[in-house]
Order: C-alpha cells, then structure tokens, then sequence
C-alpha cells in the first residue's frame, strides 16, 4: 500500500510541472492550430536560463522565474513574428517541420555555446524531503506544484476577466469570427506564442533543482507534452492541467507495476487508446 | 682519462640518433567529439593531448589524425576506413564507446590496421578472434565482478537489488552483476532497468527499499546517478553498501553532492590516487592543464597512444611489425602493466586490474583491493546524515 | 520504353539510361573504399526519402515514425541472419513480411487520424517499438544489439560470387534498391494508384465523396511505403554488422527520413534523390571537417584568424546545427524542396525568355 500511495503522491507532484508544459503547448496550438515541436527545447532553454541565473547571480531558480517568464515570452514572440507567422496558412505537415528545425537550431547553438556537459543544479534543499506516514516528499517537487498551481491560477484569471485574454480564447474558438469582430488575430498569435513559451520555459525552471539540464532534455518533454495536450483535449487548459497529473500518476504506477523500462510505453498506450476513442480528450473542444 | 673519453664518446654516439632523428609516426584517433557522449569523450581527447606531449619530449613526433564518430557506430567506421586508407596511419586509437568499438573491430581486421582501444567495456569485442583489435581496459564483467569480491570481503551480503540504465553499458553491467552474484551465493530481490532521463525514480527505489537488500548496485551515468542518490536519500534506502559500476558514480561531480554521495563505492578502471608508475603525476598535471580532474578514460586514452606511438616509432612504417610488437610487448605506466594475451575467449586483452574507490568527504580514496590503497574502506553504509 | 520516351521526353531518358550505366560501372574505375561508402550511404538514403514519399509526399500522410519499418526490416534480416543462419537475401524477404504486417496494424490504429493527429500518432507508435524492442531483451538482445558476425557467402550453383568481405556487394545491392523505388514510384506516379494517392493528398472528403476508398489506398500507400523502407533497414543492418534500438529505431532517424524527402522535393520522383545527395555529403564534410580545412586551405580564411580557429575547433560540432537552419530555410523559401525552387527558377527564366 505504501508503495501505490508513493508512487501516486510522487506522480502527482511531478504531474504538476508536466501540467505547466501541457498548459503552454495547449494555446499554441489552441489559438494557431500549430504543433509546436520545439516546445521541449524551449524548456530547456528555461532550464538554462535559470542554471546561469543560479551559477553567476546566485539567484535561487524559484526566484528566477520572475525573469525567466518575461524573457522567454518576448522570445516566443519573436519566433512567431520571424518564422511562424509565415507558414500559418500552409499545411500543418510544414508547420511541424518548421518547428522541428527550429527546435534543432535552438537546442545545438546551445550544444555549440554551452557543450553538452550535463549540468546540475543542487541547492541547499535539492535533496530535502519530509515524511507524511511513511510518504516521503521531496521538497523542490513540492514548491513546483505550489508555484504550478499559482501561474495556472493567474493564467486563467487572466484568460477570463482580461480583454486580452478573452481576446485570445475568442481567437481560438474561431479565428476568422474573431478577425471579424475586429480583433487583430496576428498580434494574438504572437501573445499566444509568448505566452506558450514563457510557461515551457518556466517549467524548465521549475524543474531544474530535481532535474539536470542538457541541450538534447527537450525532447522527451515534447512528447510528453502532446501526450498531455492530446489527453487534456487541444486547446484546454483544464485539460491540460489534469492531463499533467494524470500523465505524471500513469508514469509513475505504471514504473512500479510494469517495470521502469516500461515507463514511456505506458504513456504512449494511454495517447494512442485516447486518440482512438475519445479524440477530443478530456474537455475536449476541437475537432479532430 | 682515457675511459672517460671512451664512456663519454659511447654516450655521444648513442645519444646522437635519439636526438638528431625525431622518429616520426602517423597515428588515428577516433572519438565521440560531438554528440551524447560527447563530454567523456573530452576526456580521451585530453589524454591523448598529454600523451602527446610526453611523446614529443621522448622523441617521437606523431602527426594526429583526428575523426569524430559523433557516438554512431556507421559515422566510426567511416572515420576508420579514411584514417586506414586514405590517410595512411600506422594504427588507430579509439573510439570510446563500445557500440562504435564494436563497429570498427572488423574493419581493424579488413584492413589490416591495428587498432587500440581505451576503454569501451563490452565483453565481445575481444572475444571475436580478431587479431587486429586490442583493447586495454578491463570488460564490464570486470566492472562488477570486483565491486562484489569487496563486499563479500568486507561482509557477509546475502541479498543484492540492481538498478540499471537500459543502455549497452547499463545492461552489460546488470547482466554481469546478476551472474557473478549468483556465483558468489547472492540472492537478486528486484532487477529495475530504467530509461535515462525520467526525473522520477521513487517508486522503483520505494519498491527496492520494500525488499530490504543488503546491496543496491547500480550502473548509471552522472546525472541519474545524482537523483538516484538524491532519491535513495529522501525514502530512506539504507543497504549495507551502495555499488556503482563505474560511468556516473566515478565522476568528481558526482563526488561534489556530499550530501548524497558519501560512503558510495564505485569501481574503475583508475584513480588520480593509485600507485602505479606515473598515475600520480599525471592527475597533477591534467588538473593543472585542464582545470579538472581527469577521469578513467583520459588515463586510459594517454596510455593507449602512449603505447601505439611508441611500438609505431620502433616498428618503422610496418603495420605488421606493430601489430607483433604490440602483441608481444609489455609495458608499465600509469595504467599499471598493461600486456595483451589470449585467455578465457579473449584475445588481446590485456588483464587489467580493476579497482574500487569510495567517496569519503566529497572526495574518491581508492579502497581495494589493498595492495594499491591509500584508505580503508568504510562498511557498512552508516545511513544517512 | 515507348510510355517513357513520350512522357520525359527522348533526351532525358537516354541521359537517364547513361547514368544508369555509369553508376554500374562506378566500382570498377573507383576503387576508394570512402567514396564506395559514401555512394551506399546515399542509396540507402535515397530508397528511405522515396519509400516516404509514397505515403507523405503523394498520399499526404506525414508519417513521423517510418523509423518502425526501417527498425522491424533491420531487425529482422539481422536476428534471421544470426541466429537461425538465414542468407540476407532471404531474410530481406522476411523483414518485408515483418514490415508489412507492423503497417497494417499501424495502419488500422492511425488511418482514423488526420493531420497533425495522424503525426503524433505515428511518434506514439513509433516509440512503442523502440521501446519495445529495448525491453523484450530475450528476442533482440535488449540495448546491447546485433552484431554480425559472418555473412554466409552469396554462391549460385556451386560458384562464389562475393563473400561480403568488400563494399562493392553492397554498392550494388543499394543501386538495385534504388532503382526498383524509382520505378515503383514512376509507375504509382502516372497509373490509377497515383491519381487515387494524389486525390487523397489534396482532399481527403472530396476524394471520399468521388468513391475513392480512404482506408484501402491509405493501406495500400501504407503498405508499400513500410515494405520498401525495410528494404534500406536491411541492407544498412547487414552492411554497418551493428544495430541496436537507439539506432534504427529512434525518432532522430524517422525525423532524417522526412527531412530527406523534404530537402529534396516532396511528391517528386527525384525529390528524395535530390536531398539524399544533399544531406549525405553534407553532414559526412561536416562530420570530418573537410568544408572547414578546404575553407582555410584555399586562403579564403587565414588559419590563425579567430574565424578560422573557430572553423577548425567548432564546425564539425555543428552539423546538426546546420541541417536545423536547412529545414527552416527550405520550409520557408523552398517549401517544394531543392527541385521545386529549381523548377521554379526555371520556369521564370522561361517567362523572361518569352518576353
């Protein structure tokens, strides 16, 4: 018993971060239709954002996020306005090979500038846990959820009680309605990119005191991100939320019965039975 | 008087040669300069770096042919057909990993090329009849079978958990573990192999902590030996003694994690603290040009081009003859005696001698086997701080 | 010969039949080992970008997990080989069986999918194999892989024909791949199948509407797209004597295998061709720093300057980093690929001309 009500706290705990990359992946792909594979590089561009912040200013990674997200919001911006902006009428296949090139580029400049040396970044409390009846929980994983659980808070408040937030679900649920309406479409792609980056990146933070950082870590969490996205329903962020934790719990149960190896098949078995049967996900909202 | 003329013009004459003539040799080297592995890789290219040096003081001028293989075995045997036919080198070192190793011991044979390598582990690729491939560094059987040899010297272990990344290396090192402890009488309780790069290892290690082993051995590169340790720390897993095979738990970054890496005992193919001929002087010198402490791998990549350099100097531009000379030499350096023979299936394997070091205070001490120490061991794990 | 005379032309096809010819003869007036390597690199390049052009390029199903066919026909041929001591060119046969069988069921879970949900799935199923293939040890030997040991002598009636010991078996046998996918594609490229694939391609409700079967030619595409992919999984698994999960199985290369198509010109019979000549020699001169010492050897940048020490310490380093650029390049600019854009060209220099 011990070992399931481990597994499942553990899985939870870590469900939150995945939550947070789900969450960005999401409106991407809600308010552009785009799949963005480069997402995971985007975290890990996070990741070393905040081992630098850490390493030189000494600035702890929670902390850091306040720079982080402002940061990597105006990168996402950028990215859309240069390159994906361009491609957003053609077919999605190039939209997704665009995006992986992108992801190719950022993750080995950052092979070419930084090595691939794996970096690890250990704070104080890094190793810290305490126990609940017989549980143990880390720490760090613990103020991730915390934070997790606030920036989802913050991010919903603000898709609906600001204009620019309605904006954005307006400009997901129909772009063209929306165009019509008078709001200015491109400029909510860019926000949206923005804003889908400044969450994967600070995810990367988040992570980064349990984790350890190298150029090519994006690419699990991209998987993993549609995974989450897919199971959450496209373009939900309550989806993606719970899809988060469901993932990080299927992960870890399915470690402890199946054998770690099997971990990752797990995860992918669960994508492919809901693709099948229920591909709207979740909350679903799109149509397949 | 006259002697003395006589002694004196002796050593001039037999001085003159050494040093008017820098013999020349031409020697490949391949590595996993990019990719994955990319950072151990660094350390065989500074090994050879200071090989080169040595070389150079000792009168032999190697012009270095160097071929990234980017950690792809097909990407390797490129890189050895060019060194082998188009660049014309006496003989190849390298590469690192055993995947590659693998790859390019057939073609040492196609091309009649010797080849030396360092420290890819696999068992096989000495045990294929290849008379063109040697290898210096002892197997991954090694790796475990004397972490165990300690244990069971040191204890009486009864019951033992493997935890390994489902890698080449990680698998090899599981299987080796699982049959010498059957050997030795050691009952596995759980057999975890995991895919690198998942953060979250608690419930393997609750489920391990479940069966109570005496000894948790592991086989795992740096940054999950880091969160296996980390996570080991946070639920409580107390075994008599931690092993590590060799990669990650080898490593002065993870020695630096005091707070989880004391008392971990981890085996290896060498340390900056052995006593073998020159091992001492050359971690001094890899800190002081480098900036690091060097790891197994660059020791090994120094020995290796020290003795292909070497036997390529004296065997002339004759592969043949070097293939014969390395195969009949012997040496002793800061990998200890190194001599390639045919035994138990292998061939050309030199029997290296292994050794365990266990961090105490942040910091590798070789512990076993005791004739090469420098500190005592200390067992069981006393827990956690 | 007629149909291909009036369809390309007299010129082009009797240029086409010349390099055929010279590609024949190459090993008998190139007898450098590299090049021979390099030359195999390519076929089994080009024969993985065209099997994908197939499903992606004419039926517009981007599959992003091709790697399963490749990985199920190396495995196969090579698990045949060395433990049952089945000949290659008998097992090839049973890793086109493997492969056929993992499309349908591949097809049957993905086929319901379109788009971008399609892609993921392919991932999804992809990565099921490689992991599958990394845990169930017993049957391949888990990370460690397949080595080859020996390559039974390729014998015709009691006479040697090649012993495998030299790459020139391999040239050829990639030569004969290539040009049965070329075939194979002009062939789908101007019959029913084709125009079936095409209509798909371009609108999947209205071809549905039209009476066009999607699961069945979907499958078919399918089919054949897995069958010829395994043909380069096999050779490549038999000529590098290596495999192992992370290699023929891995998302890097179902990634390589778009990007060839891709590069090259997607839905083009010589499009993959095109990129296959592309990004073989390019990532080998990366690799070895060829471009980098050619650079600085022909004077155009000094040595010692702080470029050219950069050249010589990091390019190599950076070929991954330039096949990324590439990819955004051409999706931005060529999106028809390196053909498309030179079509194009040349259909405005024609405009120019008329004027």
């Amino acid at each position: 018993m011990i070992i399931f009500m481990q597994s499942l706290i553990s899985g939870i705990l870590v469900g939150g971060v995945y939550a947070l990359i789900g969450i960005g992946m999401t409106i991407i792909f809600g308010v552009m239709r785009v799949i963005n594979f480069a997402h995971g590089d985007l975290l890990m561009l996070g990741m070393y954002g905040t081992f630098y912040l850490f390493t030189l200013f000494n600035i702890d990674p929670f902390i850091s996020i306040v720079v982080i997200i402002p940061l990597m919001f105006l990168y996402g911006g950028f990215l859309q306005k240069v390159f994906i902006n361009r491609i957003l009428g053609t077919l999605p296949q190039n939209q997704i090979l665009l995006t992986i090139g992108l992801g190719l580029v950022m993750s080995n400049s950052v092979m070419l500038a930084f090595t691939s040396d794996y970096k690890i970044l250990s704070t104080s409390y890094s190793s810290s846990s305490f126990d609940i009846l017989g549980i143990s929980i880390s720490t760090p994983l613990l103020i991730s959820f915390a934070i997790t659980a606030v920036i989802t808070a913050a991010l919903y408040w603000f898709l609906l009680k600001t204009d620019t937030g309605q904006a954005i679900r307006a400009t997901a649920q129909d772009r063209e309605a929306a165009q019509l309406m008078g709001i200015n479409v491109k400029r909510m792609s860019i926000i949206a990119f923005g804003l889908g980056a400044s969450l994967a990146g600070a995810a990367g933070a988040l992570i980064s005191p349990t984790y350890y950082i190298f150029p090519q870590v994006g690419s699990t969490f991209t998987l993993k991100a549609f995974v989450i996205t897919v199971l959450g329903g496209m373009g939900s962020i309550v989806g993606a939320t719970l899809g988060g934790i469901l993932i990080g719990v299927a992960e870890s149960i399915g470690g402890v019965y199946f054998g770690a190896g099997w971990k990752e098949v797990v995860v992918f078995v669960l994508f492919l039975l809901v693709l099948l049967f229920k591909p709207s996900g979740l909350m679903g909202k799109s149509n397949v | 008087m006259f002697k003395k003329i006589q002694v004196t013009a002796l050593a001039l004459i037999l001085a003159v040669p050494v040093t008017a003539h820098a013999a020349k040799v031409k020697i490949g080297f391949v590595n996993s300069i990019t990719g994955p592995e990319a950072p151990i890789g660094e350390n065989l290219t500074n090994g050879v770096t200071l090989a080169l040096e040595d070389l150079k003081k000792k009168g032999i001028d190697v012009e270095l042919v160097r071929e990234d293989d980017t950690g792809k075995p097909e990407k390797s045997m490129a890189a050895f057909e060019k060194m082998a036919t188009r660049d014309k080198v006496a003989g190849i070192v390298g590469p690192y990993s055993s995947k590659c190793a693998n790859a390019i011991a057939k073609l040492a044979e196609k091309y009649k090329t010797p080849l030396l390598i360092p420290v890819a582990s696999k068992e096989e690729i000495t045990r294929q009849n290849l008379k063109w491939t040697f290898r210096l560094s002892a197997t991954t059987y090694d790796y475990a079978t004397i972490l165990l040899d300690m244990a069971t010297g040191l204890g009486k272990p009864k019951t033992i958990a493997i935890i390994n990344e489902n890698t080449d290396f990680g698998t090899s090192g599981a299987k080796s573990a699982k049959d010498y402890a059957g050997k030795k009488g050691i009952r596995v309780v759980a057999e975890e192999a995991y895919a690198p790069g998942s953060p979250d290892y608690r419930s393997i290690l609750t489920k391990i902590k479940s069966k109570n082993p005496d000894l948790v051995f592991m086989v795992s590169y740096v940054a999950d030996a880091i969160l296996l340790m980390r996570q080991s720390r946070e639920i409580g897993l107390t075994p008599q003694a931690f092993l590590g095979a060799g990669a990650g738990f080898a490593t002065v970054a993870f020695a630096k994690e005091k707070a989880i890496s004391n008392d971990v005992f981890s085996s290896t193919q060498w340390t900056g603290d052995v006593n073998w001929p020159g091992a001492k002087e050359f971690n001094r010198r890899y800190i002081a040009k480098f900036g690091k402490e060097p790891t197994y791998h660059a020791a090994t990549a120094y020995e290796s081009m020290m003795i292909m350099a070497e036997t390529a100097a004296k065997a002339g531009d004759n592969r043949d003859k070097l293939r014969f000379a390395l195969k009949s030499g012997s040496w002793n350096g800061i990998m200890g005696e190194v001599k390639f023979a045919d035994y138990e299936g292998y061939t050309n394997q030199n029997k290296h001698q292994m050794l365990v070091e266990q961090i105490q205070n942040g910091v590798h001490q070789t512990v076993y086997p005791p004739k090469y120490v420098s500190k005592k061991p200390v067992y069981p794990f006393p827990g956690w701080r | 010969m007629k149909p291909l005379f009036k369809t390309i032309g007299a010129f082009p096809a009797l240029a086409g039949l010349a390099v055929i010819v010279l590609l024949f003869l190459l090993p008998r007036f190139v007898e450098n080992t590299y090049a021979l390597h390099i030359m195999i690199l390519v076929f089994i390049s080009i024969v993985m970008g065209s099997s994908w052009n197939l499903l992606g390029g004419y039926t517009g199903q981007y599959s992003v997990g091709h790697s399963a066919y490749f990985g199920m026909g190396a495995y196969t041929t090579m698990l045949l080989m060395q433990y049952r001591q089945v000949p290659p060119w008998l097992g090839i046969w049973g890793g086109m069986a493997v492969a056929l069988l993992v499309a349908l069921i591949i097809g049957s879970i993905c086929f319901r999918l379109r788009g971008p949900y399609f892609v993921l799935a392919s991932i999804a199923v992809a990565e099921i194999f490689r992991v599958s293939a990394l845990n169930l040890k017993e049957l391949t030997n888990g990370a460690e892989g397949v080595l080859a040991t020996d390559i039974p002598p390729l014998k015709i009636g009691g006479t040697l024909i090649t012993d495998f010991s030299s790459k020139v078996p391999f040239y050829y046998t990639g030569l004969v791949f290539v040009l049965l996918v070329i075939l194979v594609t002009w062939l789908i490229q101007n019959s029913k199948l084709g125009y079936c694939f095409q209509a798909i391609r371009e609108d999947q409700d209205a071809a549905h509407s039209l009476g066009i079967s999607l699961t069945f030619y979907k499958n078919v595409a399918l089919s054949l797209s897995a069958v010829l992919t395994s043909l380069a999984g096999s050779l490549y698994a038999v000529y590098v004597g290596f495999i192992d999960p992370s290699t023929v199985l891995a998302l890097d290369l179902s990634v390589q295998i778009v990007l060839i198509c891709i590069i090259g010109g997607i839905g083009t019979i010589f499009g993959p061709v095109i990129g296959a000549l592309v990004l073989v020699p390019l990532s080998e001169a990366l690799r070895s720093n060829v471009i980098g010492e050619s650079l600085i050897n022909s004077g155009v940048v000094s040595a010692d300057s702080a470029f050219g020490s950069f050249l010589t310490e990091n390019l190599s380093h950076a070929h991954v980093l330039i096949y990324g650029v590439l990819v955004v390049v051409v999706i931005l600019f060529m999106p028809d690929g390196v053909l498309g854009f030179a079509k194009k060209l040349a259909a405005g220099k024609r405009k120019e001309a008329a004027w």
